[in-house]
């Protein structure tokens, strides 16, 4: 390779815990080193460029000034990476789309008790907020899913890149990996589990210790919606239930169809 | 038969979980299930169990299963080193039935050396069950299957305060040496006879047509209703076929570590119930619809496997009804659906679920999966998308191939792909024409002349040059069609005399996408070869000297006498529907029309399960096809 490519990374409205991933690489984040040069990643560095050519963008964006930013570095970018939950489907914030603004500002600053300090329209980190996935704003080239995001599937997708392949990001359902996992489904342990309909890639984590799949990776390209929604009915979940349990990381205001089709 | 004190087996056990040279695998709890997996002392050991959650078949076919390390900048590759040899530990008697199955698939032809070394490299001590799931059925398929042998090392039945062993080979009565036994007494047998009669009868659950009868009840149903009405609630997330003891279909895919140089190439778990899983390059989906892949699941258990191979792939062990949320995968439900809305007396098949034992004394002349390596000699761009190779294997070797057939093209770190041979047998070269449109072909875009590439084969069935020969020929090639058809012209042309009258007709989209022009000119000037060319679409200004429309409307400009014509069809899966029709009211006999079909031929060697069309593997039948053979299934030309 003549010249490594530069690699930044931003973040707009998220935990920041995808980025964390990254550092957990550990030693294998030298080898990345030696592929790619960072030259921008506040999680690990002080150093700032704004010279790049690969952009990782974690977080949705929210605010009228969010949209501006993505939108410059999107111009820098000669390809533009999204990582984790929030910046591919808008992260669990966008739930708060379900309310208008006012609504949201009022629950969160106005309501309780010691939240004066924040009262008021001239705070500026309350400019309207709606959550978007940044595919919604600007071009994306890539995508890595999950909340948070896997570092190895993250090693993988930067060696895809480099070696001009295709994304390894199936597009088949979680139970495919859960399966592999010898894992007891979690319906049988009583539990209700979004595996059937959430894209896979994160090898089950989730159902494997204990818990349930949350979809947080979204949807498989064609999710059989209203089978999964006949067998949490099943398995004794009003369609409230049923409601809070697909929305949680994909919440869709921005289209009335239903998400998915079969 | 030996009897062995339950004292006795756990030091037994506990033996040879201590032995260096063996890793002990067994029975256990997890939850409230049960798995196989390590054993760290023989108390861990559940003989009791009902059902594992995944079968054995991961110790010989795993999840995800290394299947060479290779290393780009060399392009070399190796088979990764064997691990310690496995005692496996409570297989029931269906689970064993499942690994014969198995056996006979990755043994039978085209030896799976990857397969093999593994499955060589362990040992089966069976147990009689003392508890069946309640989804189990295999006392209900046994009923057809007689007194069958079971391939087993070891057999453990329960007796109360021991445990009667039956040895089954050689290396079972060797391990079985290394334990306190006695000899059995006539009423151990009695009594070890009993617990397995006994054992089969806890899972009889009322099947309504034994395995003998589902080769014609799925033929009778293929259109039935209650697909429909199944799929309609599957979720299309193939636990079903990941947990089945005789589902065998795989992935291959290439993983390439951060050096960019080394990495391997694997194989995982993959399954007829998810979508991709017919998925070819260009993105056809050859089973979309959940109906036919839902469909396609059962018939493979039921009718095609028996076709191939001779056994019904289905060992009722009740995994797949336990592993499915929406209660729509058990076989045997499904059966008995299908029965009830059959009026017929189902007729009986020589088939059984037991397949005879393999031999597994056999040796693997060759890699099944590393290629060998070859050079690129000459490289030429056609089209926009598609490049001219000229490839010579580097053992010096021909490529020895029938026009017709095709190669795996292999580059370490990207992956394989199925591709067409275009030139005539013979010679130390052969040529390819390649369309970009995937990751491999993009890479083969990539390289220049000098290069070094991988390539397996050549596979499948070509064209029957024998049988044409007298005959009238008539080619009809649309689009990249006319790529593995050259091989054949060029066959023809060279070996004239031995044909009748030679027409070609070759249509593609635009003048821009007309491959091989200087030869189709030299077959347009040649005296005993009729050729017509045309395209669906002329831009304006652009120079274009043959026919304007699509493949059939130039297909009145030849006569031939149609019973005694060959026509050879090659083109996109639509073409061959009008062609083949237009050819059939001519008055061609459907034996007179020869086709060449494109599925996701993944392996090439009629394994990994990708391309079949219903019961039939194209990489290995095909891709060329007599179309009486193929005109009877319907997944053909939907």
């Amino acid at each position: 390779m003549s010249e490594k490519p530069r690699v930044a990374f931003f973040d707009f409205a998220s935990c920041e815990g995808c980025q964390l991933q990254v550092v957990n690489l550990e030693e294998a984040l030298l080898d990345v080193l030696a592929l790619v040069d960072i030259v921008s990643f506040r999680e690990a560095m002080k150093e700032h460029s704004d010279d790049y050519d690969i952009a990782i963008i974690e977080g949705s964006i929210t605010r009228p000034i969010d949209v501006e930013r993505i939108k410059k570095i999107r111009e820098q970018a000669s390809i533009l990476i999204t990582i984790g939950a929030c910046a591919h489907l808008g992260g669990v914030q966008r739930l708060g789309n379900q309310w208008t603004p006012e609504e949201n500002k009022a629950e969160v600053y106005e309501r309780h008790p010691g939240s004066e300090i924040t009262k008021g329209d001239d705070n500026p980190f309350f400019a309207q907020p709606r959550h978007r996935a940044v595919s919604e704003v600007v071009k994306v080239d890539a995508t890595i899913p999950g909340c948070p995001i896997d570092s190895q599937e993250f090693a993988k997708v930067l060696i895809a890149l480099l070696t001009g392949k295709k994304l390894p990001i199936p597009d088949y359902p979680v139970c495919v990996e859960c399966k592999k996992n010898e894992n007891i489904c979690v319906f049988e342990l009583g539990g209700f589990c979004m595996g059937p309909v959430a894209r896979a890639g994160c090898g089950a984590p989730c159902p494997t210790h204990g818990g349930e799949c949350e979809a947080c990776r979204g949807y498989v390209d064609h999710p059989h919606t209203q089978a999964h929604a006949e067998v949490l009915k099943k398995y004794g979940l009003s369609p409230d239930e049923i409601m809070t349990k697909r929305t949680m990381y994909n919440y869709r205001d921005h289209e009335d169809k239903e998400e998915g089709s079969q | 038969m030996k009897i062995i004190s339950k004292q006795d087996f756990q030091a037994f056990v506990n033996a040879l979980i201590q032995d260096d040279t063996l890793d002990v695998q067994g029975v256990k709890a997890k939850g409230e299930k049960f798995v196989f997996g390590p054993i760290d002392s023989a108390t861990e050991l559940r003989l009791d169990y009902d059902v594992t959650i995944l079968p054995p078949k991961k110790y010989f076919l795993p999840q995800y299963e290394t299947m060479m390390v290779f290393d780009i900048a060399t392009g070399t590759a190796r088979t990764p080193a064997l691990d310690k040899k496995k005692v496996i530990v409570g297989v029931h008697p269906y689970d064993l039935v499942a690994i014969q199955q198995m056996d006979k698939y990755f043994l039978d032809t085209n030896v799976d050396d990857v397969y093999l070394a593994k499955r060589k490299n362990s040992l089966l001590i069976g147990m009689t069950p003392m508890k069946a799931s309640e989804t189990a059925f295999y006392g209900d398929l046994m009923k057809d299957a007689g007194q069958p042998d079971l391939h087993f090392d070891l057999m453990l039945t329960d007796l109360g305060d021991s445990y009667a062993v039956l040895p089954g080979t050689p290396d079972g009565a060797q391990l079985l040496a290394r334990a306190v036994t006695r000899d059995a007494h006539p009423q151990d047998v009695e009594a070890t006879k009993a617990a397995q009669k006994e054992a089969m009868g806890k899972a009889i659950r009322g099947l309504k047509v034994g395995p003998k009868g589902w080769h014609s009840l799925l033929t009778t149903n293929y259109e039935s209703n209650v697909w429909k009405e199944q799929a309609e609630k599957c979720l299309a997330c193939g636990s079903c076929t990941l947990v089945c003891p005789t589902c065998f279909c795989y992935d291959v895919n290439d993983e390439v570590g951060l050096d960019l140089n080394s990495g391997v190439r694997t194989r995982t778990w993959d399954g007829c119930l998810l979508r991709d899983f017919t998925k070819v390059a260009p993105g056809e989906i050859f089973r979309e619809d959940i109906v036919e892949r839902y469909r396609h699941r059962i018939n493979r258990k039921g009718k095609y496997l028996p076709d191939a191979l001779g056994f019904v792939a289905c060992v009722g062990c009740g995994r797949c009804s336990s592993a499915c949320i929406p209660d729509i995968a058990d076989p045997l439900n499904l059966i008995n659906k299908l029965a009830e809305s059959t009026m017929d007396t189902i007729p009986d098949a020589d088939v059984s679920h037991v397949p005879e034992i393999s031999d597994l004394d056999i040796i693997a002349s060759d890699s099944l999966y590393i290629p060998r390596t070859a050079t690129i000699r000459r490289m030429m761009k056609l089209t926009e998308k598609e490049t001219f190779f000229e490839i010579g294997l580097d053992d010096g070797q021909p490529l020895g191939h029938q026009p017709g057939q095709f190669v795996e093209v292999s580059i370490f770190g990207v992956g394989e792909a199925p591709i067409s041979v275009s030139s005539p047998p013979g010679g130390n070269t052969f040529q390819l024409v390649v369309r970009n449109v995937g990751d491999l072909t993009n890479k083969l875009h990539s390289l220049s002349e000098g290069d070094k590439i991988g390539i397996r084969g050549p596979f499948g069935t070509g064209f029957d040059t024998a049988a044409m020969k007298g005959k009238n020929l008539l080619f009809i090639g649309g689009g990249l069609g006319i790529v593995p058809m050259r091989s054949l012209i060029k066959y023809v042309v060279n070996n004239r005399q031995h044909y009748g009258k030679v027409m070609i007709l070759y249509g593609c989209r635009d003048p821009t996408e007309l491959l091989f022009k200087d030869e189709i000119a030299q077959w347009e000037n040649m005296e005993d070869v009729e050729m017509h060319k045309t395209v669906d679409t002329c831009a304006e200004g652009e120079t274009w000297n043959g026919q304007i429309g699509v493949i059939t409307t130039i297909m009145p400009l030849v006569t031939f006498d149609p019973l005694n014509t060959y026509a050879i069809v090659v083109g996109p899966p639509i073409m061959y529907r009008f062609v083949n029709r237009d050819l059939l009211n001519m008055g061609m006999p459907p034996e007179n029309i020869i086709v060449s079909l494109e599925r996701r031929m993944k392996c090439g060697v009629g394994k990994c399960g990708h391309c079949q069309i219903n019961g039939v593997y194209v990489c290995k039948e095909g891709p060329v096809f007599n179309y009486k053979d193929i005109i009877d299934q319907p997944e053909a030309f939907s």
